[in-house]
Parts: structure tokens; C-alpha cells; sequence
């Protein structure tokens, strides 16, 4: 009974809040509070006009889409070498690429600002935020694609080459398909990952903002607050959407290789 | 003309020796195996053949080509791989049609019935459009069979091919894998850690310790003439015991003296079970010993007596076949032992 009761508490803190995001963005008022007034689709109406916010998302997707196959080409590079060759200091080298995924984000930030600003005497740009969302994506890819690559019996590429292919095709052939829902899933994670990302961005940024970022300038102005509703509340739904469609791709592969469902990351 | 031509390997992974000065010359349509237990370079010598490990030093030649930077893909070789690698996203014959891909030489329109023909070799028509992991053990080494076979490779080279099944259909896989070998007439290089195995199936055998070839020879000269006592314990059961040689003659420590010539000192007496025979009352032998029964162990076709013997602790393993005219002899039933000193294998110790 109090064990039911704890996962229902549990369920609502984790929850409420993004449910109050709709309620609020289709409530006909500037002042984020309840008793609701009317209906209104005005707020994401106004979604389509504000031109920053634009140019802010389609930062956002271009930095995502770009470190996102970025972090999972690398990430294949180094779990397939995890998975396939021994050498000395293994372990060590494979803790070190991890470590982004544990170390605070604003430190990441911060020193890579140093690095950009005071090292390399590069401007802030998109790039810059490409970069590092790149770092901070890799350690996420390597988990997931280690996980496709440990299902992965090794001879299965050599028997590729031994009937004849050469070792790009084999990894083409066989591989590739039988790993393909890692590498989905990667995509996708990392995609979510680099879209909602704030602090590092807000960092690099420059002038040009990322959507976190843009969204974070749009709060000092608080009549403009159930517009950023009317925004959250279609993130959340591209969120929900992006996860689902990892899940079934991460299943399909699962029955593809034959193998037992193990239960994935949802 | 020998197909594959080892000569002098020499193969290191870093530190480690994994082969030591390997030499062998395997005849065109040979069953040839290697055997040897855990860790001793067998799978390692394999892949020396199919071109996955670079050797240190020295030469693999296969049907008279230098093998020297040829690539796994472009050798006339073929590997049955011990997991079978069945490629668990395509169907049976797309797994079996899979090497067809990069052979200009074969007509596309003659594929179909390759295949087909490939799954009928090997018991599995009418599996063509399965699912591979919806296959069992037995039926995945066939399907892993049909794909290198349908190449018609120089040489085929199976890793411990058998392992994986249990002891039923690995027998039959035994003969059948024998029969296949005898019809298509390519070489077959099998890797094993059974004796029994290597000795049932093989033309010839190199039994491997180490990294280094210990003996080679058909399996009778192995079972019946070892050439040490590391190679004589590998194969077959042997029960050794303490010897003296001098002037032409060995004094076996139980059984008593047998003109055999060896290098005078202590020597190791290697004796093989069926080589002994428990004398009924009434029959004689050459040589005859007086011992007592410790322990047996019945095989339903063979029972397998331990004999005490007097003036030695060791017992002697002695196999006799069951006749439905003569009782199982029990625990300390006293016998008399018939041996022949030519049956001795004597090892300088
Ligand atoms: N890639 C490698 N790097 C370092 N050492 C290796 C490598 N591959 C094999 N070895 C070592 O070489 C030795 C021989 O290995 P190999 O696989 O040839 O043995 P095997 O006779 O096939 O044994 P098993 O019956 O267990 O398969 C082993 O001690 C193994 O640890
Ligand atoms: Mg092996």
C-alpha cells in the first residue's frame, strides 16, 4: 500500500510539471497561473511569426543533426575497437572517453570555452557548440553501440571475408544491418541529447543561439511565457515521438539477430 | 603434390610463442587433423592458413602459390568457423549463396540451383527461405557446411566443428562430415581437442603441445607407436608403469620381464587397456601375472577392470569385451593377467 502510494507521488513529481505544459499553452492568458480562461491555439499561432526563434531552431537542428553523426561515427570507430582487438591499456583509454558523461556540465563548459576563446582563438559559433556537443554526445553512443557490438559475434565478419569480401564490404554487409539499431538509437539519443543541451550552448553560443538558449532570453519577458509554453509543449511531443521510434527500432533489431530481448533503455 | 605447404613457422603475439617452427605437407583430398589440447595453437595455425593471422617467420604455400601478403578473401580457402557464423539477418540460402556475390565466374541464373544443390549435399533441402536463428546446432554447422562448400574451395578448414553439439549428433555428424568429405574431394583440415575425433575421422593427424608438432602420422601409427609419453597419454588410455631397462631386457615394476631393447636406466612402461586380457580359468597366455580386481567400470559393451598388481601401487587399466557367456568379474576377485611384452611402449624417463 505505501509502496503503491510512493510510485503514484513518484509518477506526479516526475510528470506534473510537463503536464502543466499544454494546460498553459492553450490557456487564453498571459499569466501562468490557474483558474484557466478560455481556449486558444493563439500562442502556437504566434509560434510561426517570431523570426529569432526560427533561426534559433534551426541551430539547434542543424548542431544536432551534425554532432549527433559525428559522436556516432566516432563512437562506432571506438566500440568496434573495444569489441574486436585487445591492447595494452584498454580499459583505461575506454574510461577516459567515458568520463564526459560524469564530469558537471558547466565544467565541460567552461573549460571548453578557455579552450576555444584563449587556446585556439576561435570566434564562438555554431561550430564551436558542434564541437562540443560532439564531446558530450561520444560517451552516450559508445554505451549504446557497445551494447550492439557485445550481441555481435566477431568471427561474423571474418566469415564475410572468408567467402570473399574484403573488410569494408563485410562490415557493410554484416555488420552494419546487425548493429543498425544501435546506430539508430544513438542517432536518435544523441539527437535529444544536443537539442535540449543549455549550459554548454549558452557558453558558446555567441550570436547565435541555440533554442535552449533562445528560450532562456524569451523568460525575462513574461507576457511572451505561454508562447514558450506552446514551444515546450511541441518539443515534448517531438521527445515522446523520437524515443518511440528508438524503442521500435532497438526491438526490430533485437528479433532481427534472433536474439532474447534483454530490455533496452525505455 | 602436397595443397598446403607449411614450411618453418614461426608465429609470436607479442611476447607469447604460439607456433613453433612448423613444418607440414598436406596431400590434395587428405583429411588432415589437428589435434591438441586447450591453448596449443591449433585455431592459431588454422588462421595462418585462411590468411586471418600474418606468420612471424616462414612460409605458407597452398596449391604451389606463395601465400605470403594474400589476403583471407582471395585464398582458395574456406573456414568452418567454430560459432558457425551463420549470419543471423538473412535466410539459409542467402547465408549459403552469400561467397557467390564476389564469383564473376559463376552465372548468375545458375545460382538458384547451386544453392539448392549445396542445401541437398548437406540434408537440408527445403530450408532455403528459414530464418537462420530459427535453426538448431546441428542444422547451423550444415547450413555454415553448404556455404563454404558451395565455393569449392582448394582447401576446407573447420574449427572444431563438432563442439558445440551433444555427443549423439556429434557421432553422426562424425561419419557424415566423413562421407561429405569423400564426395567432394577437397581437403579438409579439421581442428579438434578429441582423440577420438581426430582418430575416427582423419587420414592423417599432427598432434600439437605448445605450439610445436609432437607427431604426425595416420591414426594408427598415433595410437598404436606415440613417440613420446606426452603424445602416448594424449591419445588413447595408457597406464604407465615404472620400469628398469638392461642388456636387452625391461623389468616392469608388477607384470615382470620382457625382452625389449631400450637405453639402459628407468624407464616408463606404457601399457594400453585392450592389450591385456583377463584370463578365464583354463586359458593360458604367453606371459601371465597374478593380480586382483580393485575397481571396474562397466560400459555395457566393454567393462573396464583396475587390477592391483603385487609390488606396485599403480593399477593397471585393463578393457575387456562383454560376452553374454562370462560374468562381470566383481571387486577383489582374483585373476590372472595375460599380457604380450611386443604390446610394451617403453619411454626413457
Ligand atoms: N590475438 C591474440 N593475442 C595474443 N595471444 C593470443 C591471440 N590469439 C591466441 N593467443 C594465444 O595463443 C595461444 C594459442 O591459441 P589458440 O587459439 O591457437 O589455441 P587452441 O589450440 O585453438 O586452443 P582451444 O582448443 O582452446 O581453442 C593461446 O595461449 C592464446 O592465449
Ligand atoms: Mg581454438
Amino acid at each position: 500500500m505505501t509502496l503503491r502510494a510512493y510510485v503514484i507521488a513518484y509518477l506526479l513529481f516526475l510528470y506534473a510539471p510537463i503536464a502543466l505544459l499544454p494546460l498553459f499553452a492553450f490557456n487564453d492568458s498571459t499569466i501562468i497561473a490557474f483558474p484557466l480562461d478560455a481556449f486558444t491555439t493563439r500562442w502556437f499561432a504566434e509560434l510561426w511569426t517570431v523570426e529569432a526563434l526560427h533561426a534559433a531552431l534551426w541551430n539547434s537542428l542543424l548542431i544536432a543533426v551534425v554532432s549527433t553523426v559525428l559522436a556516432t561515427l566516432l563512437g562506432l570507430a571506438a566500440a568496434r575497437a573495444a569489441a574486436k582487438y585487445r591492447f595494452p591499456g584498454k580499459r583505461g583509454l575506454m574510461g577516459m572517453i567515458m568520463l564526459p558523461l560524469i564530469l558537471p556540465e558547466i565544467i565541460v563548459a567552461v573549460s571548453l570555452l578557455v579552450v576555444v576563446i584563449q587556446v585556439l582563438g576561435w570566434p564562438l559559433s555554431r561550430w564551436t557548440i558542434v564541437a562540443a556537443h560532439t564531446l558530450i554526445c561520444i560517451p552516450f553512443s559508445i554505451a549504446i553501440l557497445n551494447g550492439a557490438f557485445q550481441n555481435l559475434d566477431a568471427s561474423l565478419e571474418e566469415a564475410a571475408v572468408d567467402l570473399g569480401e574484403n573488410r569494408w564490404s563485410a562490415f557493410r554487409l554484416v555488420t552494419v544491418p546487425l548493429i543498425a539499431p544501435g546506430i539508430v538509437a544513438s542517432l536518435l539519443v544523441g539527437f535529444t541529447i544536443s537539442l535540449d543541451e543549455f549550459i554548454i550552448a549558452f557558453f558558446l553560443s555567441g550570436a547565435e543561439p541555440t533554442l535552449p538558449v533562445y528560450i532562456w532570453g524569451l523568460l525575462r519577458f513574461p507576457a511572451r511565457l505561454p508562447v514558450v509554453m506552446a514551444l515546450g509543449t511541441l518539443l515534448v511531443l517531438a521527445s515522446i515521438l523520437l524515443l518511440v521510434l528508438a524503442e521500435i527500432m532497438r526491438r526490430r533489431g533485437v528479433a532481427r539477430a534472433g536474439l532474447k530481448d534483454k530490455g533496452g533503455f525505455l | 603434390m602436397s595443397i598446403v605447404s607449411l614450411r618453418n613457422i614461426e608465429k609470436y603475439y607479442g611476447e607469447y610463442h604460439a607456433l613453433r617452427d612448423v613444418s607440414v605437407d598436406i596431400a590434395q583430398g587428405e583429411f588432415f587433423s589437428l589435434l591438441g589440447p586447450s591453448g596449443c595453437g591449433k585455431t592459431t595455425l588454422l588462421r595462418t592458413i585462411a590468411g586471418f593471422e600474418d606468420v612471424t617467420s616462414g612460409e605458407v604455400a597452398i596449391a604451389g602459390q606463395e601465400m605470403a601478403g594474400v589476403p583471407a578473401n582471395r585464398r582458395p580457402t574456406n573456414m568452418v568457423f567454430q560459432s558457425y557464423a551463420i549470419f543471423p539477418h538473412l535466410s539459409v540460402a542467402k547465408n549459403v549463396a552469400f561467397g557467390l556475390r564476389r564469383r564473376a565466374d559463376i552465372p548468375k541464373q545458375s545460382r538458384a540451383t547451386l544453392v539448392e544443390d549445396a542445401l541437398n549435399m548437406v540434408g537440408l533441402d527445403g530450408y532455403g527461405a528459414r530464418r537462420a536463428h530459427a535453426l538448431s546446432g546441428g542444422q547451423r554447422q550444415r547450413v555454415a557446411l553448404a556455404r563454404a562448400l558451395i565455393l569449392k574451395p582448394k582447401v576446407l578448414l573447420l574449427d572444431e566443428p563438432l563442439s558445440a553439439l551433444d555427443k549423439k549428433m556429434r557421432e553422426q555428424m562424425q561419419s557424415e562430415l566423413r562421407r561429405l568429405q569423400r564426395h567432394v574431394g577437397i581437403t579438409f583440415i579439421l581442428v579438434t581437442h578429441d582423440q577420438e575425433e581426430a582418430l575416427t575421422m582423419s587420414d592423417r593427424i599432427a598432434v600439437m603441445f605448445e605450439g610445436r608438432i609432437a607427431q604426425m602420422g595416420s591414426p594408427e601409427a598415433l595410437y598404436r607407436r606415440p613417440e613420446t609419453r606426452a603424445v602416448a597419454e594424449f591419445i588413447g588410455m595408457m597406464t604407465f608403469l615404472e620400469g628398469r631397462a638392461a642388456s636387452g631386457t625391461v623389468e616392469v615394476e608388477g607384470l615382470g620381464r620382457a625382452e625389449i631393447a631400450a637405453p639402459e636406466g628407468a624407464v616408463a612402461v606404457g601399457v594400453r587397456p585392450e592389450t591385456l586380457t583377463l584370463l578365464a580359468p583354463g586359458e593360458t597366455a604367453a606371459r601371465e601375472t597374478a593380480g586382483t580386481v580393485a575397481d571396474r567400470a562397466y560400459y555395457g559393451d566393454m567393462t573396464y577392470y583396475d587390477i592391483a598388481l603385487p609390488g606396485t601401487d599403480t593399477r593397471l587399466t585393463v578393457s575387456m569385451k562383454n560376452r553374454l557367456s562370462r560374468a562381470v568379474l566383481e571387486p577383489g576377485t582374483e585373476v590372472r593377467l595375460g599380457w604380450e611384452p611386443d604390446a610394451l611402449l617403453v619411454y626413457a624417463t
